[in-house]
């Protein structure tokens, strides 16, 4: 039962991720994305503290509260390098500075990603999944993961949506995670036929 | 005289790609509002011709805004820009007020578009 | 030299020499306990203020109050005196900080449980480090007892 329950997220992550890369593809104009597949798994607490394998590594971290019919947290990593080339490909300035303007236009990209990802899961299920404001930080990836489990209250075991994604031609990757609450993922798993969960 | 418009978004880029977009079309933009609250202090201070709102904000939510200004005004022309695209949201805003609704990322014609249509 | 990592929720202790180290540190509290005289020296990392029942089987060091009874004990089967130990703190931030809350964040939960549990066992807190809105590595070495703690874009301190 359990295969299936994460067979199930992964096509959740691919239907949903393919709407966020979409969208952020008009957003640079239509520059060409790529999917990793997504990956679904059921991570204890230890193994989810562990899920950041360069703990030092500096990454724009952009965190949103889903609430409504569904609810969890998504948040979305890309190493900073990546993100200053959004922010150059978007705003136009390529000074690599991340000042105000940078995270502004980080966090809009943040934003839409997430809510076009979370539009699209609403499609499917007529559940409402509505984002919060984004929360965005810049710091090390152990310290933005840990203060994302801390804030999903993710206490002993989490189920984790993550799509990895790059882009065509430009050294971009980056990590869509959707951490949805355990009931309220049953409620998914339901009305998409595929039982109890 | 050209048409008067009141920006209201949370983030300051997206203002700036509004306000780009906005302007390149002939319009002024005479004020910007970064959350429900201030777009309702500016709409009474300003009186634009037409507003653009945004969804998820913080203090105050753009539907919330929206039923404040159409007390204010009830032919204020407000269109919404939010990346929230989904059906219960679109029919909250419209009911609420709103004469269009335009999901993010928007084409700069879309915007425009609504302009024209709702800013005659 | 040898360098012990300690993740979330983990304790570790060295005794005589060697680095205790934890990255990380976002709305976590990183804390060392220390007893100079026999050189022992322990490091946890705090995730949240209270255990609870729905996690029976928890490691004791991710929460601040069954924690710090587990430092303790760990430092005195090493051979230190709870009466001895000195403890220095790092961490408690609030990472996104444009978000706005209802209530204090997570981090400063963290920091007042943990001050608070240090109060009781009567630990002296001689170096700090917590607050703001940044993430924090915490390298604790047992030798002088010495903490320096680490940030981006900030100068190294010595806590």
């Amino acid at each position: 039962m359990q295969e299936a329950k994460l067979d199930f997220l992964k096509e959740l992550a691919n239907i949903g991720t393919g709407h966020a890369t979409t969208a952020l593809s008009q957003m640079l104009s239509g520059k060409l994305f790529q999917l990793v597949v997504p990956e679904a798994r059921l991570l204890h607490f230890e193994e989810a503290a562990r899920f950041v394998e360069s703990l030092e590594q500096v990454v724009v971290g952009i965190f949103i509260v889903v609430s409504g019919d569904v609810k969890g947290h998504m948040a979305f990593l890309l190493p900073v390098d990546s993100a200053m080339v959004l922010v150059r490909l978007l705003t136009g300035d390529d000074s690599g500075e991340v000042n105000d303007m940078a995270l502004s236009a980080l966090q809009e990209i943040g934003n839409i990603m997430i809510t076009s990802y979370l539009n699209a899961l609403s499609k499917m299920t007529d559940l409402l999944m509505a984002p919060s404001v984004p929360g965005v930080a810049v710091d090390m990836a152990g310290a933005i993961w840990q203060s994302v489990l801390a804030g999903a209250q993710v206490i002993n075991e989490v189920t984790l949506i993550r799509t990895e994604f790059y882009a065509d031609g430009e050294s971009i990757e980056g990590n869509i995670i959707f951490l949805p609450d355990e009931d309220d993922f049953k409620k998914i798993a339901v009305l998409l036929g595929l039982g109890e969960g | 005289m050209s048409k008067t418009v009141l920006i209201t978004d949370d983030t300051a880029f997206m203002r700036m790609t509004l306000r780009n977009v906005i302007e390149k079309n002939g319009y002024s933009v005479v004020g910007e509002a970064g959350d429900g609250e201030e777009a309702v202090a500016l709409y009474k201070e300003l009186q634009p011709d037409l507003v653009t709102m945004d969804i998820t904000m913080p203090k105050m939510d753009g539907i919330t805004a929206i039923k404040e200004i159409m007390k204010i005004d009830s032919d204020a022309k407000i269109i919404v820009c939010s990346a929230m695209g989904q059906k219960p949201m679109v029919i909250e805003a419209l009911s609420a007020g709103a004469k269009d609704f335009l999901v993010k990322p928007f084409d700069a014609e879309r915007v425009v578009e609504s302009l024209r249509k709702f800013g005659s | 030299m040898e360098e012990l990592f300690v993740n979330m929720g983990q304790i570790n202790s060295l005794k005589v020499g060697g680095i205790l180290t934890t990255v990380g540190l976002g709305s976590c509290i990183g804390i060392t306990l220390y007893d100079n005289s026999v050189k022992v020296g322990v490091m946890g990392h705090i995730f949240l203020p209270k255990s609870r029942a729905s996690d029976k089987n928890a490691l004791p060091g991710k929460y601040a109050d069954t924690g710090i009874i587990a430092m303790i004990k760990e430092a005195e089967n090493l051979g230190a005196l709870k009466s001895r130990l000195e403890a220095k703190l790092a961490g408690g931030a609030n990472l996104f900080s444009n978000l706005s809350l209802n209530g204090t964040s997570i981090g400063e939960q963290n920091a007042h449980a943990v001050i608070a549990e240090l109060e009781h066992f009567g630990i002296p807190i001689i170096g700090k480090d917590v607050g703001g809105s940044y993430g924090r590595k915490m390298r604790f070495y047992i030798e002088s007892g010495i903490v320096a703690v680490t940030a981006v874009g900030k100068e190294a301190i010595e806590i």
